[in-house]
């Protein structure tokens, strides 16, 4: 099974508009340069994604990008791809205390040094704290140009989204049918990680989740918020045909993620218990799909999804309804976290912004029933990203 | 991994805290996290921005980690010591206003910052100094422990598993696909490096990496007939007391010499970094000249090579070799 091409999206308009909303947000908030050092906003700003490796690795052979109000984005970076619309500069490692003469050099690349102004930084290592490097600068954190930057994607953002997607998808319905008992989870990750390897794509973004989820609260680890823990990424356990599996996979396409979730049974068909969860959950979810709409609040999303499930909250505490989606897994709008109420009620919905739905409906003795499908905001309601391949082996 | 190690290396951790007069150690990452406390979390690929994952005092000795559940969390951190994961910074900052000892600690260190950190802390410990502690936790990682050596060793080995799956069909159509379901056989799934494998005539070149129990295992080398070319000088020259000429002199191509661990480590040496630096007994590196890489242990002799093949180097790699 192939996965259309006509969701390419035009690389270079996006990376131009992306830069132009960047450089809007830095004006209005009197921001003379941004010096970014973590990969989502680097890919953000500059277009270059680094290869999806261990935090480690990346630490310290990251790369970084240094934008001034005008004049090109500097980008340091070792073997970026060489269509970027960026100036190129060998790597500088702001791990390394020797590193830093070259780092303020790159700096004074973006912004005479005599004018030094608000900066907005995302992160500063060590060997920048001791250098002294970053004094006299007013700081600021950089999600505050990226956040509202980010937050409404352009056209090419959603087709890379949708395109991430829809690979995801083709690989997790082919590991479906091979989660039965016997198999580990390490198993089944191999072959998701091999699979979207042969389907074109290098980055897979999180060890991927087969985690079987226990019947009773109780019986699960302890909770802060007394409900269930997931995903914990612990553990490689060995599957059975008692088991409900909660997956949850996530790949990189020009550096926009994926998100793909869904609940599975272990070689055998669900139990009408499980089928009635699976039925609560579509309740759920098509209310919440029904209270998309510009214009709308994320409360009102959030009441739709409690309205279906009789004022109880049917998603994880800990996490959300449902997460916005792009250069980050999880990124806003976010609706139901703890930032309360209060933020929900104020926070708009607007056409281009994205929502991952990711509703949980438990039934103590029973167990969860979760998935996620992505939605882009249109100027009327929302359309599907990804191809929604449905919810075997549940069905409604 | 044992308890043991784990509580040795936070005894390092602390001690070093104790001759810094550092008062209390926020980390965020993840590595230094899962070195002080032995805790596992899910893998996600790449950076991720400065966030206080785990909080270590020096008055009271106890760890505070940043989790809604305790499942990964190690015994010997209580369930109370715990704070949960938060999108709220009011909600986080009253999480480290409640960890005994941080709100009085004078001079408070990091592996990393932010400027929202930075104010953060104003507000929570307002006569606390913000000291970089990313050198602390960096000399103490440097010398490993015996059990850290066994583990560095173990991953070395599931790598080869995933070497032998490339060389058994170097013509594949993605090789590296071969590699991942071989690794993940033996329970590895997370890599640490980007996998290269390509073929130059009858030469198959591969170098893969991979993460195992919170430590990194690779390999890298050109394979002819499932043979390994030889091992370069350069491997041999890791040597206590060894300087950045003396690596320098014993290279042939484009050469790196980095700690590894619970992945990529300090020191870095390359033909442009690390002047300064000498070897010492105890490091575990990660040796690479041209497309051959070994990891290695520097001991007072000769280096131990930790990823020698798991097998007599006269067999060929490869069922088809």
């Amino acid at each position: 099974m192939s996965v259309e091409d006509h969701l390419t999206c035009n690389v270079g308009r996006m990376r131009r508009e992306r830069l132009a909303r960047l450089r809007h947000h830095m004006a209005a908030q009197d921001v003379a340069v941004v010096l970014l050092l973590h990969d989502p906003h680097i890919a953000y700003a500059s277009g270059h994604v680094g290869p999806a490796v261990d935090t480690t690795h990346a630490v310290h052979q990251r790369s970084v990008a240094i934008i001034g109000q005008e004049g090109p984005v500097h980008l340091f970076a070792d073997r970026p791809s060489p269509d970027l619309a960026a100036e190129i500069h060998p790597p500088v490692f702001p791990e390394l205390d020797e590193s830093m003469a070259d780092l303020a050099e790159a700096i004074g690349m973006a912004i005479e040094p005599s004018n030094a102004g608000r900066l907005a930084i995302d992160e500063m290592t060590g060997a920048m704290l001791r250098s002294g490097l970053l004094d006299g600068f007013d700081l600021v954190d950089a999600g505050r140009i990226l956040g509202p930057a980010r937050l409404v994607k352009t056209v090419d953002e959603l087709a890379c989204i949708d395109r991430a997607q829809r690979i995801n998808e083709v690989a997790m319905e082919e590991v479906r049918t091979a989660c039965l008992p016997g198999v580990r989870r390490s198993e089944l990750a191999g072959l998701f990680i091999s699979r979207v390897r042969q389907l074109g794509v290098d980055d897979v973004l999180i060890d991927p989740i087969f985690q079987p989820m226990p019947r009773n609260l109780s019986d699960g680890p302890r909770t802060s918020t007394d409900h269930v823990a997931f995903p914990t990424g612990v553990e490689d356990p060995l599957f059975n045909e008692k088991y409900l599996v909660w997956v949850d996979t996530g790949i990189g396409v020009e550096g926009y993620a994926s998100d793909y979730g869904r609940t599975w049974v272990v070689g055998r068909d669900p139990s009408s218990a499980e089928q009635d969860l699976f039925r609560r959950w579509s309740t759920v979810m098509e209310a919440s799909l029904a209270a998309i709409v510009p214009g709308a609040t994320l409360a009102e999303v959030g009441r739709a999804a409690t309205g279906a499930e009789r004022g109880a909250i049917p998603w994880l505490p800990h996490f959300y309804l449902a997460h916005g989606l792009g250069v980050e897994s999880a990124e806003m709008p976010m609706v139901g976290t703890d930032l309360g109420e209060g933020f929900d009620e104020q926070f708009v919905l607007e056409a281009g912004m994205v929502l991952v739905l990711e509703p949980v409906v438990w039934e103590d003795g029973v167990g969860g029933y979760r998935a996620e499908e992505v939605v882009a905001i249109t100027d009327t309601g929302w359309r599907p990203l990804g191809g929604w391949p449905g919810y075997l082996p549940f069905e409604s | 991994m044992t308890s043991e190690l784990v509580a040795a290396r936070r005894r390092r951790v602390l001690d070093a805290m104790s001759e810094r007069e550092v008062d209390a150690l926020v980390l965020g990452r993840q590595d230094n996290v899962g070195y002080s406390t032995g805790m596992a979390r899910l893998w996600t690929s790449g950076t991720r921005p400065f966030g206080a994952g785990c909080v270590l005092i020096a008055e009271t000795q106890r760890t505070h980690l940043l989790s809604s559940w305790d499942a990964g969390i190690p015994e010997s951190v209580p369930f109370d010591d715990l704070y949960p994961l938060t999108w709220n910074p009011e909600v986080m900052a009253s999480s480290m206003a409640a960890i005994g000892g941080l709100s009085t600690a004078r001079r408070i260190g990091v592996d990393a910052c932010s400027p929202g950190f930075i104010r953060a802390t104003a507000r929570f410990a307002p006569t606390a100094q913000i000291v970089p502690c990313d050198d602390l936790m960096a000399s103490v990682r440097t010398v490993k422990f015996a059990e850290e050596i066994e583990l560095v060793r173990s991953a070395c080995r599931v790598v080869w598993s995933g070497v032998e799956a490339v060389l058994d069909r170097p013509d594949a159509p993605t090789p590296i696909a071969n590699a991942v379901v071989a690794m993940a056989a033996l329970g590895a799934t997370v890599p640490s490096s980007e996998p290269v494998v390509r073929s130059e005539g009858d030469t198959t070149v591969v170098d893969l990496g991979v993460m195992v129990d919170l430590y990194e295992g690779g390999v890298g080398g050109r394979f002819v007939d499932g043979q390994r070319e030889c091992a370069p000088a350069l491997v041999d020259a890791c040597r206590d007391g060894a300087t950045h000429d003396d690596l320098a002199g014993s290279s042939t191509g484009p050469w790196l010499v980095r700690g590894l661990g619970m992945g990529y480590e300090t020191p870095v040496i390359d033909a442009q970094r690390g002047q300064g630096l000498t070897l010492m007994a105890g490091m575990v590196l990660s040796v690479t000249d041209g497309d051959h890489r070994d990891v290695v242990a520097v001991t007072s002799g000769q280096p131990e090579v930790l990823s020698a093949p798991p097998y007599p180097t006269d067999r060929p790699a490869g069922s088809r070799a």
